[in-house]
């Protein structure tokens, strides 16, 4: 969930600090490299820093604000300090690994550390399939400058020149003479200052020389992972602390509480009593915390309050009133706001032998990440202490600070392991109950929401509709093509400050609810609309599923592209490729899209021949191809993924048995690692296409738990085959991007099968049989 | 008063008798390895064992474990063949799940030393890992079957006794 369009963040408004973007933050700073005790540090630090004292001055003052920092002790033992959380991706190693492969260092010495919340680290978001792609420079460079400084210091102990050294496992090498990080640390030297200039300059090691990057390393956190010591959110215990359940109000906006009625909680050994929230920032509104002296008891006692409410104003929506407004809302010429206008669409219409559209549409999904919200909270000298998991102290910080009304820097968020992020865990709402319940009782408190608890403070996947329009001349030449697309919009909800001005200048939209129309097929005439659909804004708050905008856009677009090609009699492969010719805009450029859709093109080239397309199947069996390039235009990870499946002609039952997936995403750090982020999204694609899914009732999510939310299980799960493309290239981005393809795959697949074609996510087997019977 | 066997010590709990497991055993005992998920037994994040059966400690009545032995993930010391599999295998993503998983495998391969795909995913579909690392769960089950000690000893005659 990122955008990283430049346009984008000249447009921020005021609120979110443009820094976001780590590189170029980070390239307006200085690396300072010094000792202090017994450790080496290397540290970027703000440019306009004294510029007096010496580097080892600065750092054993510990004057100096570093955003990216390791250090060596003189044990040998290297700690790679990361401003980014651990839910799933081990992204710590990965990280570790870009740091260790220019520094030479051996992989057994190197720890990793995640960061609390603090101003030094800048705009921190985990989450866009980010932090490789933002991290690889700036990593690489502090790598290479702490290798030419300890090969200096090497070099003169050992009485060589520093041209005859070279780094390996730990050591400075010159020859058949060598010397240990952790002895030059302990007889050397060190005040040393690169300026920005000569971080640029330094030179990045050739990807033939690489001993670290590529290469699979143990991930770091995978042993505390397989014997209860990792530390989660809900791990955490304070001193003197007690436990408490929110009761989550009828509404998500504008409840008021009118009164509550504790006499049966009072019956409850350990009941403490309730606190109705005063969030002065009204992010949450009629909500009551029930305070006990163990959980047991606050769920027990929250199950018997009798509150009554004043709801709020939006309380009887539904699914379909969404889908209605939806629908209304494409079917305007001018609804929403213009995010693609190429060449002159109306006039591709106006002129076609022939056109057609299709309506999409895909239905409320939800987290349901397997660590239930919590947060514990303390106020301790003068600080409000927030200790819980999350994607983003950026988000999170601010947002407690304001409901407390308090500043920013009176609060500190602890990290700890994620039991699931998948975009929950990126505003981290949860922790202000918690901070409001430690202030309002003056004690600290660990807050936990119970699993239906959690459900209903979700903040779903908005429901969606999309239309899709292509114009086609006498030759059957996609001339014009249109996409409308609506949804409630997470970023207007919960980071306004992201949502970049439109083409039009007509308002901001959402990147994170519109990327994914920007395809990298070239049509001369193509227009794209962005909606956003204002029943569900009022009904719910719409969040960041992970894959966020292209995970149901591209439902539409890859799916459309589909029934043009058997519209007009084309292999669906073949059209796909006639689109992807690399020029104009799909050239892509440097360095992170070079060449463009033909690296597109690549992977379906190569999809097409390991999934045995057009080969022979057996009956009621069909493959279906798509392609994605996300998580964003700007950060392409290429893929294309073909889906086998089996649908049954009379129940409609629909069995994905194998999915094939291409991709190409540049250079791959830590390759065990990225293969497990592919078959786990490749999952996710499977299951939010035909298990997930839910409904609005009444402004509320009709799924609670998972008796009646049920993501795919091991039992579904499809044979996979994946393939990276061995790429050199600048390393873009892979926690999200294999989710996408997946759910249009499946749906041309469907057709393929069966003749059916499927417009609605989750696809259903009575979906199948009420199309079979219409036919 | 309930008393039962924790991972090789006898301890005993005040708490309500209808107090499910899971919150004693992670908030009075202090042991964190066993998750909180779902509270209905739907995830099996919870798992423990109790007489070597797999259980959902979050819908355990307390006063259900009374004179029982209680095993959780921490009971295993790091010396179970499938916590080795685990980390060869680089199962966990995010992790949460990954003690229920594992007690829920072990339960399997203490009955089936060499159970078959179907028989893995027949017995692991209970629970439920969200980053859907099952690919990896299955792979990891299969190496510590291949690996593991246990289950049925073929007698060879051609190694001696002490060997």
């Amino acid at each position: 969930m990122k955008l990283l369009n430049k346009s984008l963040l000249n447009n921020t408004s005021k609120g979110i600090d443009n820094d976001f973007e780590e590189a170029p933050q980070l390239s307006r700073r200085k690396f300072l490299i010094g000792a202090a005790k017994s450790s080496l540090i290397m540290a970027f630090a703000p440019l306009a820093m004294s510029l007096t004292a010496s580097a080892s001055q600065i750092i054993s003052d510990r004057a100096f604000s570093p955003s990216v920092w390791f250090e060596i002790k003189n044990t040998g033992e290297i700690t790679v300090h990361v401003a980014r959380c651990e839910m799933g991706q081990h992204v710590g190693t990965a990280l570790a690994q870009i740091v260790a492969e220019e520094l030479g260092a051996n992989w057994d010495d190197i720890r990793v550390e995640h960061a609390s919340s603090d101003p030094k680290w800048g705009f921190v978001m985990t989450g866009g399939s980010w932090s490789v792609f933002q991290m690889y420079k700036p990593l690489s460079q502090a790598g290479a400058a702490g290798r030419l400084t300890l090969i200096d210091a090497g070099a003169k102990i050992l009485g060589v020149s520093a041209h005859s050294c070279d780094v390996k496992d730990s050591k400075v090498i010159s020859g058949n003479k060598s010397i240990t990080f952790s002895e030059i640390i302990n007889k050397g030297k060190f005040d040393r200052t690169f300026t920005p200039e000569e971080m640029a300059k330094l030179s990045i090691k050739s990807p033939d020389k690489r001993h670290t990057i590529g290469f699979d390393r143990l991930a770091l956190d995978v042993p505390p992972k397989t014997n209860g010591k990792a530390v989660y959110g809900i791990d955490v215990e304070l001193k003197g602390m007690v436990y408490a359940r929110p009761v989550i109000p009828p509404t998500r906006y504008g409840s008021k509480v009118l009164g509550v009625d504790d006499s049966k909680a009072k019956n409850i050994k350990g009941y403490l009593g309730y606190e109705i929230l005063k969030d002065q920032s009204n992010w949450i509104e009629g909500w009551v915390s029930v305070i006990a002296d163990t959980y047991q008891s606050a769920i027990k006692a929250a199950d018997v309050l009798k509150i009554s409410y004043q709801a709020g104003s939006s309380a009887n929506i539904n699914e379909q009133d969404i889908i209605d407004e939806g629908i209304k809302l494409v079917n305007q010429k001018e609804s929403g706001v213009l995010f693609v206008n190429d060449g002159d669409v109306d006039k591709a219409f106006k002129v076609a032998a022939s056109s057609m559209s299709a309506t999409y549409i895909t239905h409320t999904a939800m987290h349901f990440q397997m660590e239930p919200l919590n947060a514990t909270a303390e106020f301790k000298d003068g600080i409000w202490h927030v200790h819980c998991g999350n994607q983003s102290h950026s988000l999170t910080q601010p947002a407690v600070a304001k409901a407390l009304g308090v500043k920013v820097e009176e609060v500190m968020i602890h990290q700890y392991y994620l039991g699931g992020g998948f975009g929950r865990r990126a505003y981290g709402d949860y922790a202000i109950p918690a901070a409001l319940t430690a202030k309002q009782i003056g004690k600290p408190v660990k807050f936990i929401f119970t699993r239906v608890d959690d459900s209903k403070f979700d903040q779903a996947r908005s429901a969606s509709v999309q239309k899709v329009s292509g114009a086609l001349n006498k030759n059957n030449e996609l001339i014009g093509y249109q996409h409308y697309v609506s949804a409630g919009w997470p970023t207007l909800a919960m980071a306004p400050g992201f949502m970049p001005k439109a083409l039009d200048g007509k308002g901001n939209f959402d990147p994170f609810s519109t990327s994914g129309s920007d395809h990298w097929y070239s049509i001369a005439n193509n227009r794209v609309r962005t909606i956003n659909n204002q029943v569900a804004q009022k009904a719910f708050n719409p969040g960041w599923l992970r894959s966020v905008g292209p995970g149901w856009i591209s439902f539409g677009a890859e799916s459309f592209i589909d029934e043009v090609a058997n519209e007009i009699n084309i292999d669906p492969i073949d059209l796909r490729l006639s689109l992807l010719d690399g020029k104009g805009k799909n050239k892509g450029h440097h360095p992170q899209s070079v060449n463009g859709a033909k690296r597109l093109k690549t992977v379906l080239e190569h999809c097409r021949k390991t999934a045995n397309w057009g080969g022979k199947l057996s009956k009621n069996e069909g493959i279906g191809i798509a392609t994605s390039f996300g998580q964003e235009r700007e950060m392409p990870t290429w893929i294309a993924c073909a889906a086998h499946v089996k649908v049954d002609p009379r129940s409609g039952e629909v069995k994905v048995k194998k999915i094939t997936m291409t991709l190409d995403c540049g250079t791959v750090v830590h390759p065990d690692s990225a293969r497990a982020q592919i078959e786990g999204s490749i999952l996710w694609g499977v299951s939010l296409a035909l298990f997930e899914g839910t409904e609005i009732k009444n402004s509320n999510y009709a799924a609670t738990n998972f008796h009646n939310y049920t993501p795919l299980r091991m039992n579904d799960m499809p044979e996979m085959e994946i393939n990276f493309i061995d790429s050199k290239e600048f390393p873009v981005g892979l926690g999200e991007p294999g989710v996408i393809a997946v759910a249009p795959a499946i749906a041309n697949a469907i057709f393929n099968a069966s003749g059916v074609r499927l417009r609605e996510l989750p696809m259903k087997a009575e979906h199948v049989r009420e199309q079979k019977a219409k036919a | 008063m309930i008393e039962f066997n924790l991972n090789g010590k006898v301890v005993r709990s005040n708490a309500f008798d209808d107090t499910p497991l899971l919150w004693v055993i992670r908030d009075e005992f202090g042991l964190k390895g066993t998750k909180f998920g779902c509270g209905i037994a739907m995830c099996g994040a919870c798992t423990v064992h109790i007489d070597n059966d797999a259980v959902r400690s979050c819908s355990l009545p307390l006063a259900m474990a009374n004179g029982k032995e209680v095993k959780t993930i921490e009971g295993f010391e790091n010396k179970h063949p499938l916590q080795k599999a685990w980390v060869k295998e680089q199962v966990p993503q995010c992790g949460y799940c990954q003690s229920g998983q594992i007690m829920q495998a072990a339960t399997l391969l203490d009955k089936n030393t060499n159970p078959s795909d179907d028989e893995i995913s027949a017995h692991m579909s209970a629970n439920i890992c969200r980053c859907m690392a099952y690919p990896r769960i299955k792979k990891a089950i299969k190496e510590a079957a291949k690996q593991s000690t246990l289950g049925v000893n073929i007698f060879d005659p051609s190694i001696s006794k002490d060997a």
